[in-house]
């Protein structure tokens, strides 16, 4: 299986052969990789030992090793494919959702109004913290369903954002 | 009662502080009763504690804030003192009173004290008296004309705030006089809206100021005395992430004029038992009163490593009215100590909190590593409550020691099924401006990013992170594959079974 993996910008061509032998830019590479239970994995690889945490959040996999977050985009050939033809990998969904269960401060956005990516649009309170949830585009606020003093949980649909563009 | 014998101790709290608690009566071989609301019923402090009471639904305001349920507990469960910890009702001197009045031994100061601490302009002009440095500043109700005199008198820049106003809100610095009267009309207008109170008084802004503050502890035979400071400057909106004891920024001169600034203070309400006087320190070394924090604090342990004095114990001992075990104020702490407070914050999204189970947890061990905690693997962080997971503490005969065995013991923490600040923390403790000590209160907010580190990672980290996370999703892929494809071994229950009666035959 054929892999392209993006960290930092940085575009690594990765092969796993079905002996599971590793090839990074078609050269072996000695690797040791397990699961020392959940999301915590060890990695030996000439001679040097790494510990991290994997976790995998809606097509992005977050690692964090040596103190550091690490966020990793990993294609296989199918996906290289599908983006090549949608002409980017640019998440375009204008939706926010609540990142944790919590109180609604403050609606900022208004119906109807443009939005800038990265505008807050609502004040969400939780563990004691005001917490500001911004926008993941440029666009139209479509839809609003929340209002200030209302519960909400994790994941519900708060706002919608229409791409200028139309293609949400 | 404010002090006298007791048997069982009742802790109306939660978390590491509850915990923190059990330990120190168990030391003593008190009895604990711990208290939980609907979300808690598998927390540590249930388990730790000799005796649970469930005492209701999941808000603060349901539960741990309930002080008719909580006296009836401790009247049910035979409780003789009660404990109150930081946070909820630990400085509600209501309750405090409330405790005294049904003959149950409160393990705090007395409620006039919590009072007085309590009320920010009541606590000024009391300390005052006893000769105590104040931020300059004006009273409050002033007209507008008086105001402007008084800021020119203090001299700029100036922070205008609301009376009514608490946790930034109604704040405004002014830099030069000229801007004074539109800032001032500005602050009225917030405050008015904010809080229905438009009045306003003016206090010096101090530049680069550090947030200092000295521990103070007192018995009931006349004893007061200090325990030096904590260096409590790495914080974010008000919120302290990372202190240390002593502070690199207060020789021993500084801490025995301020050392005696702080008795001074505490003795002003006749204060007794455990208590924190809050300092800012400006860059000349002149140091101001800000509050005083009439409980335990978050960050007791830096001053428990360098003085090997155990507050919490020494607060049980004072409120059974003994003497306490020090006598003397401490000028010379023993060592250094860091604490950095583990949260369940993302430091890479604004430090926004994070909820859900902790579906592991290893702490770090090995020498000078103190880890103060309420939960363990399995544990849910809820979001009724804050999000401090654990308190990490070191210990080192020097600054340089206490940060390395940090530096060590955050690389072999691991938290997993949340997102955590401890990368915050091991990015901080690389930073050279925090390994020099030179930093002030706006330090985290205003030089601190998480996108820059002092070292980008180099080319071989990252092929190894790439390695990492293509093998992590390879497998998953396959995973996939397999719960889709039958798997190769499958057999129905009935050919089991048959199987299983030809074995026996």
């Amino acid at each position: 299986m054929k892999y392209v993996t993006i960290i930092n910008e940085r575009r690594f061509e990765i092969e796993v052969d079905s002996d599971g032998r590793v090839l990074i830019d078609g050269e072996e590479r000695d690797v040791d990789f397990l699961n020392l239970g959940g999301s915590l994995f060890s990695l030996i690889t000439e001679n040097k030992s790494f510990e991290a945490v994997i976790d995998d959040d809606e097509g992005r996999i977050d690692v964090m090793m040596r103190g550091r977050q690490f966020e990793a985009q990993v294609l296989d050939e199918r996906a290289m494919l599908l983006m090549q033809r949608r002409g980017g990998m640019e998440d375009s969904s204008g939706e926010v959702l609540a990142p944790m269960p919590g109180l609604i401060v403050a609606v900022t956005a208004e119906l109807g109004a443009a939005v800038a990516k990265g505008q807050t649009v609502i004040i969400l309170e939780s563990m004691k913290m005001q917490n500001e949830l911004k926008s993941p585009i440029a666009g139209l606020v479509r839809a609003i369903h929340a209002e200030p003093g209302q519960a909400v949980d994790k994941n519900d649909l708060l706002v919608e954002i229409r791409a200028p563009t139309g293609d949400a | 009662m404010q002090t006298g014998p007791f048997n069982k101790i009742l802790i109306p709290n939660r978390g590491e502080i509850a915990v923190r608690i059990i330990r120190a009566a168990r030391d003593l071989g008190i009895p604990t009763v711990a208290v939980y609301s609907d979300v808690d019923r598998r927390a540590l402090h249930v388990r730790y504690a000799d005796e649970a009471v469930h005492i209701g639904g999941p808000r603060p305001a349901e539960s741990y804030l309930r002080m008719d349920k909580l006296i009836e507990v401790a009247r049910r469960t035979g409780a003789e003192a009660i404990h109150p910890g930081y946070g909820f009702l630990a400085e509600n001197a209501d309750f405090a009173q409330q405790v005294m009045d049904e003959g149950i031994v409160w393990i705090g100061p007395s409620p006039s004290a919590i009072a007085t601490m309590g009320d920010k302009q009541a606590a000024r002009s009391t300390v005052k008296r006893n000769g105590v440095p104040l931020i300059p500043g004006t009273e409050a109700g002033m007209p507008d004309d008086e105001l402007i005199h008084a800021a020119k008198r203090i001299g700029f820049p100036v922070l205008i705030k609301a009376v009514a106003g608490g946790g930034g809100t109604g704040m405004r610095p002014v830099a030069r006089a000229e801007d004074f009267a539109e800032s001032l009309a500005t602050a009225r207008r917030e405050a008015e809206s904010a809080f229905g109170n438009g009045d306003v008084y003016v206090e010096k802004l101090l530049l680069g100021a550090r947030h200092i503050e000295f521990q103070i502890l007192a018995d009931a035979h006349g004893n007061t005395i200090h325990l030096g400071e904590r260096e409590c400057s790495i914080q974010r909106r008000h919120q302290k992430l990372v202190e240390e004891a002593p502070s690199v920024f207060v020789d021993r001169e500084l801490r025995e004029e301020m050392g005696a600034m702080a008795i001074a203070a505490a003795e002003s309400v006749g204060y007794i038992n455990a208590g924190t006087i809050e300092c800012m320190v400006d860059r000349d070394k002149n140091f101001y009163f800000l509050e005083m924090n009439t409980r335990l604090q978050v960050e007791h342990p830096v001053t428990e490593l360098v003085t090997g004095i155990d507050l919490a114990k020494e607060q049980i001992r004072i409120a059974r009215g003994r003497r306490m075990g020090p006598t003397e104020s401490l000028l010379e702490p023993k060592g250094w100590a860091i604490e950095c407070r583990i949260n369940a914050e993302d430091p890479y999204n604004n430090f926004m909190p994070s909820t859900g189970t902790i579906t592991t947890q290893i702490l770090p061990t090995g020498p000078g590593v103190r880890v103060d905690g309420g939960v363990y693997s399995g544990s849910e962080i809820t979001p009724y409550y804050d999000s401090l997971i654990a308190k990490l503490i070191t210990w080192g005969e020097t600054r340089s020691e206490a940060m390395l065995r940090m530096r060590r013991a955050l690389a072999e923490y691991r938290i997993m099924g949340l997102k955590h600040n401890i990368p915050f923390h091991i990015n901080l403790l690389n930073s050279i401006s925090f390994i020099a000590g030179q930093f002030d209160t706006s330090f985290v907010e205003r030089r601190f990013n998480m996108n820059t580190y002092e070292q980008d990672p180099t080319a071989s980290d990252l092929e190894t992170v790439a390695i990492a996370a293509t093998l992590y999703a390879h497998r998953q892929r396959q995973l996939a594959s397999q719960v889709v494809a039958p798997a190769k071994r499958d057999a129905s229950n009935w050919k089991w079974m048959g199987r299983f009666e030809r074995m026996r035959r």
